[in-house]
């Protein structure tokens, strides 16, 4: 078991590094000078000159490399180049906002997600199993972008239920467009995998010897299909909370929430180079982080995972 | 009980029709996906919205980028007033005076109220001589500067398709070349293009592509280069793992005995076998491609104006949509790209059922 983890553990690492290396190389093929954009278009040739020198850039490409390098490892991207602030503070100041908002629509979509996947997959064929798998295709049909846009026309500016912009620290209400938005396509995915899986589950054999054997259909239901069918779900359900916990793009810039996914939108528009590698570098980082959990956790749950 | 083996033969052979001979996986794949409703409305819409992108120029009813700013922001079925000039603008297109009303059009002069509110009077002889007047319907409406919503959304459908076809493309080829070559070498190879695979894995498809698009500049070629950049990997992964399970076959096995060479070997005998998952895997990633395509335009990073594509439509009629004064500039792109990407995902779903035979029941 130590040997899988210490092996998986250095694995990471290896793609942590490479995730550097694709991020470094994003700022270093922009066309243009990362000088002149700190600065503006009319500055002066010789405070560029000041700047290149101070961030290093007049050095060869390796050199500029290695000193990334060391700095990301240290937690040091640099500051921004609108507000002057250190990228690192300001992706952890931003964190707490995107994992609420990740961790709350994740909650609501595999709640609904796995009933709706219940009910479709016992009624099979039925109306109401044609209907949620047609919403469910329509919610992975549907651009998050669009959605959010619904959304927020629909319960924010006719409906008033409520509002469209801005955090929890004004109130809770916040929180609920940009969770329901955000829950619409893994609740779509997680709904299909459930029906699925539930449908191969129950062909086994051994729920045919339960059915046989007189148990009820909810004891079927519960205790000897579900559990079985909710493996690849879970799979599903750890790929979601890796993606959406590095931001969720749009729609915390059309909600104005202020996570990493703002920042990260709001820095691409803005151009602010050392913002966009950080939050890019950020969100793949947890991603590697995340699924090294997960692999650990089925590791000690499934006898399955084979430990190489 | 009759045991004579010739009678029982031709018995089993009534059913089974003389041509089976060369059917492939495909024939029955397509006879299993013809018989499957759902997937055929996706083919059809899908197969419409084709149609539509390649006659857009035929179908438009008006060019996408003439602007006739009097007819700014117009609700649907919008019915405009212009008078045409005799000459062309630059281009050779028909230009036109909008107008309120004709007050008199008396011998040799037409006397108009324009939409300033204003009796103007014009020669005829600087007019069109066939129709020198006509009413423009706009079905849909207009936007901001007076162009067709309609013609947009016909002309916004090349963007859409192109994009997601062409980015899906190039996916597929460099996941089908580094799937195969990790796949089939293994060892160090299949190490290194793993690797790549996850780190590229790692990043937020969608943040990536869009870091991508950044880093390339705005633009048509540049947003399916960031599309295909990042899709591959899902097409790598499904190569090289059916590639590891086809390897063990008997039938590759029965090709390295007879001594044929591996390019031939991956690319006759091991590609062809997995391209299944592949179509199934190509058809969710068009889905994806024109979702992202939509995105990025949404954020002013893919094609630029004044060229129409759904995302930047969006874009551009959310605030009308808000402040109640046109909804449709929003709407109707939505819904353009919501029925595309659902009739694609419909047609996903089929192509995996009829490829896949376990599933059918």
């Amino acid at each position: 078991m130590w040997v899988y983890i210490v092996k998986n553990f250095f694995y990471s690492i290896l793609i942590i590094l490479g995730v550097i290396t694709v991020t470094f190389c994003l700022l270093y093929i922009i066309p243009g000078d990362p000088a002149r954009m700190l600065l503006g278009q009319r500055a002066d040739v010789k405070s560029v000159e000041a700047v290149r020198e101070e961030l290093g850039l007049n050095k060869p490409l390796y050199v500029q490399y290695y000193k990334f390098l060391t700095k990301a490892i240290q937690g040091d991207l640099g500051r921004s180049y609108s507000t002057n602030r250190e990228v690192t503070l300001t992706i952890i100041d931003r964190f707490p906002a995107t994992a609420l908002l990740a961790t709350s629509a994740l909650i609501l979509s595999t709640i609904i997600g796995v009933l709706i996947g219940i009910i479709s997959a016992i009624k099979k064929y039925s109306l109401i199993d044609n209907f949620s798998m047609v919403f469910a295709l329509i919610g992975i049909s549907i651009p998050q972008f669009v959605f959010a846009l619904l959304m927020a026309l629909i319960f924010g500016a006719i409906l008033k239920w409520f509002p469209i912009s801005g955090y929890i620290t004004e109130g809770w209400n916040h929180l609920i467009l940009p969770m329901v938005t955000l829950a619409l396509r893994p609740l779509a995915i997680i709904a299909r995998m459930t029906r699925s899986s539930m449908l191969d589950v129950m062909n086994q054999d051994y729920v045919r010897t339960a059915k046989a054997k007189g148990l009820s259909n909810a004891k079927v239901i519960f205790k000897h299909t579900l559990r079985n069918a909710l493996n690849p779900v879970i799979t599903t359900l750890s790929a979601s909370l890796a993606a959406t916990l590095g931001g969720a793009f749009f729609i915390e810039y059309i909600f104005n929430w202020p996570g990493i996914g703002l920042l990260a939108v709001d820095s691409i528009l803005k151009l602010d180079f050392p913002v966009i590698q950080g939050t890019v570098l950020f969100s793949a980082i947890i991603f590697v982080v995340i699924n090294f959990i997960v692999d650990i956790i089925y590791a000690f749950l499934d006898p399955k995972v084979k430990l190489t | 009980m009759t045991s004579n083996p010739e009678k029982i033969n031709t018995e089993l052979k009534k059913d089974i029709p003389d041509n089976t001979a060369g059917r492939s996986l495909w024939y029955y794949s397509w006879k299993r996906l013809k018989r499957n409703k759902l997937a055929m409305v996706g083919l059809y819409v899908l197969s419409f919205m084709i149609l539509v992108a390649i006659f857009a120029p035929l179908i438009a009813p008006y060019d996408p980028n003439d602007q006739i700013l009097e007819f700014a922001t117009k609700p649907i079925n919008f019915k405009g007033e212009v008078l045409i000039k005799k000459e062309r603008g630059s281009n050779g297109e028909l230009q036109y005076i909008p107008i309120k009303k004709i007050v008199t059009d008396s011998g040799n002069d037409i006397k108009y109220i324009d939409y300033n509110n204003e009796e103007k009077t014009i020669p005829k002889s600087e007019l069109n001589e066939k129709t020198p007047f006509k009413t423009l319907t706009f079905l849909l409406g207009t936007d901001r500067f007076g162009r067709d919503v309609l013609s947009r959304l016909i002309y916004g459908s090349r963007i859409s398709l192109s994009v997601g076809l062409i980015s899906e493309s190039i996916a597929i080829v460099l996941g089908l070349i580094l799937g195969a070559l990790a796949g089939f070498f293994r060892g160090t190879t299949d190490k290194v293009i793993m690797w790549i695979i996850n780190v590229v894995w790692a990043f937020p498809s969608i943040l990536f592509v869009i870091a991508i698009s950044v880093v390339l500049g705005k633009g048509f070629w540049q947003a399916f280069v960031a599309i295909g950049l990042t899709a591959w990997v899902d097409v790598a992964r499904i190569v090289r793992g059916q590639i590891f399970s086809i390897r063990e076959t008997e039938y590759i096995e029965a090709t390295k005995a007879i001594g044929f060479k591996s390019p031939r070997i991956i690319m006759r005998h091991i590609l062809p076998n997995c391209m299944g998952p592949v179509i199934i895997t190509g058809t969710v990633g068009l889905a994806t491609a024109i979702i992202f395509e939509a995105s990025l335009s949404f954020l002013g990073l893919g094609v630029q104006p004044p060229t129409a594509s759904w995302g930047q439509m969006i874009f551009d009629g959310y605030k009308y949509l808000i402040a109640g004064t046109n909804w449709g500039l929003a709407v109707f792109p939505s819904l353009a790209i919501m029925i595309t990407v659902f009739a694609v995902n419909l047609l996903g779903d089929g192509v995996r059922d009829a490829l896949d035979p376990k599933l059918t029941k």
